[in-house]
């Protein structure tokens, strides 16, 4: 693409987000959104092919509908508190609709479906894109709404999220739908969170940006789409079998890496609200997600996988330039004993 | 405790800087000088524990595992030697390092006061385990084994994980230091049955209780050496030294809720060890050995009396140093004729007799000969359980004759009779694996002379 479309188009997209964080008007929150799809819209179709049209299109079609639903809850919202302003919404019709709307922007279980079918449509960096920063615009928005979400709904929403996410991961050897799989339950385990303590929501998106950039990248380094592709890497780069293996640990929440950082907080913040059963769950059904991640590992890192001879001898172009690798691998594995320095999120 | 904990650390950059020829000699050197350091912890002057900060501390039953655990990462490293030998360079050195990386987790893990902090160090040991198993083990059912391994142990371990938390909010403090003087009686509640479950899976889980014991005999079995001997001494010995720990603040329902435990770690003890009379694999026999002995520390640890307490913490120190043992053994027939089968490499006191005496003595402490520490342990266990139930004398008596078999069926499978007649021509032993034997046995019989240093803090 031309790189000055390009650069317009990305600022476009970045600039949707911002008006949607940065707002106190509804209307300008669902312009930003808007902002957003339009111009995400080529950057998800780079690749002009009739999976990625046929993604592009689901995608539209999803969120033009849940920003739909949002416009349906802001004016709700209007014809009952008189006011444009964002604050907690108090009429609760207003709040289920917006919950389920945001829901649906995010992939939240039953919203979940587009997910993996459109993230796999497409190629790496615009899958890296969509699931990291088409999340932080909706997530801002439960953020500042979160006082007055329905406690059932989202719960409910979340949990399922973590199940989805782990069940259907376990079938899948294409990369780009495990980590969509993988979306689906990080998703949940903030969604869990927010009515309790939302700056944990905000930690959980912030460690689990860190670690799907790390994840991303080294899958462009690789140029590896497929389970199959990505255990030839311990022929070709050795040294990314080992992050992967780190990174991949980190994702599924083992200690001592810096993944199991918002699990725990959230399973101490949902303890401290009397709440048993529900972390104990969710914390079991992490592991689902571990076991495909795992499955992954000992494809890649921890053995070398059967390949035949002439795969060992694939073309080996100039190495790709990955931006910012070293930070993002010991921002998602080794942020664990920073957990204290939490107070400065407050 | 810092000063073993850097020192440890440090190992990592150690091997990545050695030279080529000196990365044994260094490692196993510097080791040894930890375990030397650590030696002074034994000295424990009064009733009280060693507070060496608010994170550290050492205690009478902390100790010597902790002495266990530094003297055995020599031990590992020098049994390493010959499996890696064929290895490039950067392998060898990853190696050493997730042997100190789990050294570290492992001595932090003993020392640690804060409940939550020893949690997350316990569930951090799963991770360098687990890639030197998966990584650096030799047949394929190692992926399997990795994977029962690691999603038993984890399964287990999350509930224990919402359990401290919650008893952090309903006590204010996890801090070991502090429980000790707070404790109270936790109230009869059906959610406190399920804290007690729930605090009780993980520990059970890892040392193996009978029923859960399905990932131990695949990780003993697919693990390099330095991955069995670890695992067997040191990693068991987690699950005892937290049971230990932990039971302190979930009384009174362990009178009640300990039962279904003790009945399933009895029966256990007689299953695994008959099961040992009927194997073909060397290291699956150890493995179900090192069952049988830690249902007996299950025992010791429910039944909660001081001599029992005593008798659990002494079998921990020696079933540690004698599993390690006889995987070390295991595995210098394994190097020889690269078949765990047992019949296939018989007679050996006739081609290795030097080796055949370290085979006598590991057997012997394995089935608790007097005076070997194993004995005080198990005798200390057997009475405790009798004062507890008269009728455990029974199972206990079988156990200690099937022990006795299977040890003896070992023995004599492998180095009496006439030797099989296609490994007559296999190397003798090496000075290193004599010298590993004698490190493991050394400390094993000078203990028998002054026991009182493992018999934990109920002495």
């Amino acid at each position: 693409m031309n790189p000055l479309i390009l650069t317009i188009i990305l600022m476009t997209v970045f600039l949707g987000t911002m008006i949607v964080m940065a707002s106190s008007h509804w209307l300008m929150i669902w312009i930003g959104f808007e902002m957003n799809l339009l111009a995400i819209i080529p950057i998800l179709m780079k690749k002009y092919n009739p999976r990625a049209m046929e993604a592009s299109t689901k995608y539209f079609l999803t969120q033009a509908t849940a920003s739909m639903l949002l416009m349906m809850a802001i004016i709700i919202n209007l014809m009952h508190s008189g006011q444009w302003t964002i604050t907690k919404v108090f009429n609760p019709t207003a709040s289920i609709i917006m919950t389920l709307a945001l829901a649906m922007k995010l992939g939240l279980t039953p919203f979940h479906f587009w997910v993996p079918e459109v993230t796999q449509g497409i190629s790496l960096t615009s899958g890296l894109i969509l699931l990291t920063w088409q999340k932080l615009a909706p997530m801002s928005i439960l953020y500042q709404i979160s006082p007055s979400i329905n406690l059932n709904i989202l719960l409910t929403m979340a949990v399922l999220s973590i199940l989805v996410g782990g069940w259907g991961g376990l079938n899948q050897t294409q990369l780009r739908k495990i980590m969509a799989y993988s979306s689906i339950a990080h998703m949940g385990w903030m969604a869990a969170i927010l009515v309790y303590n939302p700056t944990l929501t905000m930690l959980n998106m912030l460690i689990y940006i860190m670690m799907t950039l790390t994840m991303f990248m080294l899958f462009i380094h690789s140029s590896s789409t497929t389970t199959l592709s990505l255990s030839h890497t311990w022929n070709k780069a050795p040294l990314i079998t080992t992050l992967i293996l780190i990174t991949l640990l980190s994702m599924g929440g083992l200690p001592p890496l810096s993944g199991f950082m918002p699990k725990w907080m959230i399973i101490q913040e949902l303890t401290k609200n009397s709440s048993i059963i529900l972390p104990t769950l969710m914390a079991i059904m992490a592991l689902l997600n571990l076991y495909f991640y795992m499955r992954l590992t000992y494809s890649t890192s921890l053995t070398m996988f059967p390949s035949t001879n002439n795969m060992k001898m694939k073309w080996q172009f100039e190495t790709k330039q990955i931006t910012l690798l070293p930070p993002l691998i010991i921002a998602s594995s080794l942020l664990l004993p920073l957990t204290p320095m939490l107070s400065i999120l407050d | 405790m810092l000063k073993i904990i850097i020192p440890t650390i440090m190992l990592m950059p150690l091997t990545w800087l050695s030279k080529k020829n000196m990365i044994w000699i260094n490692t196993t050197t510097y080791s040894l000088l930890i375990s030397l350091i650590s030696l002074s912890l034994l000295n424990q002057p009064n009733n009280n524990s060693l507070n060496f900060s608010l994170m550290f501390f050492s205690d009478p039953l902390s100790a010597p595992l902790l002495v266990l655990t530094t003297w055995l990462l020599p031990l590992m490293l020098m049994a390493s030697q010959h499996h890696l030998s064929k290895e490039p360079l950067i392998r060898k050195k990853l190696y050493i390092t997730m042997l100190a990386m789990l050294q570290t987790f492992l001595i932090m893990t003993f020392t640690a006061t804060e409940l939550i902090s020893f949690y997350i160090l316990f569930e951090a040991t799963l991770v360098p385990t687990l890639i030197i198993i998966t990584r650096w083990g030799k047949q394929t059912e190692r992926l399997n084994a990795g994977l029962y391994f690691l999603f038993y142990t984890l399964v287990g371990s999350l509930p224990l994980l919402v359990a401290l938390i919650s008893i952090q909010n309903l006590t204010g403090s996890l801090n070991f230091l502090l429980i000790q003087y707070w404790n109270q009686a936790l109230p009869d509640s059906w959610s406190n049955i399920f804290l007690w479950l729930a605090c009780m899976m993980a520990f059970m889980v890892k040392m193996p209780l009978y029923g859960l014991h399905l990932w131990l005999p695949k990780a003993h079995v697919e693990a390099p050496i330095a991955g069995s001997m670890v695992l067997a001494a040191i990693l068991l010995k987690l699950g005892g030294y937290g049971m230990l720990r932990i039971t302190m603040m979930l009384n009174p329902q362990t009178n009640f809720m300990a039962y279904p435990f003790l009945m399933l770690s009895l029966w256990g003890m007689i299953m695994t060890s008959s099961i040992c009379l009927r194997q073909t694999d060397l290291k699956s026999l150890i493995a179900y050995s090192s069952v049988s002995h830690m249902a007996l520390v299950i025992v010791a640890v429910l039944i909660q009396t001081p001599w029992s307490y005593m008798g659990a913490t002494a079998l921990m120190i020696a079933h540690g140093l004698t599993s390690s043992m006889l995987f070390c053994l295991a595995n210098s027939n394994y190097e020889r004729t690269h078949s765990r089968t047992m019949i296939l490499a018989r007679g050996l006191q006739t081609l290795l007799p030097l080796m055949a005496a370290w085979w006598l003595l590991a057997s012997l402490t394995n089935l608790a000969l007097p005076p070997s520490i194993n004995l005080i342990g198990e005798l200390f266990v057997v009475m405790s359980s009798f004062s507890w139930s008269n009728i455990t004398i029974i199972l206990m008596g079988a156990n200690i004759t099937i022990t006795a078999l299977y040890s003896l069926y070992m023995l004599i499978t492998t180095q009496r009779g006439k030797y099989t007649h296609h490994i007559n021509s296999i190397k003798p032993s090496f000075t290193r694996e004599n010298a590993l034997m004698a490190l493991h046995m050394t400390p094993l019989l000078l203990l028998s002379l002054n026991p009182k240093i493992i018999l934990g803090f109920t002495y």
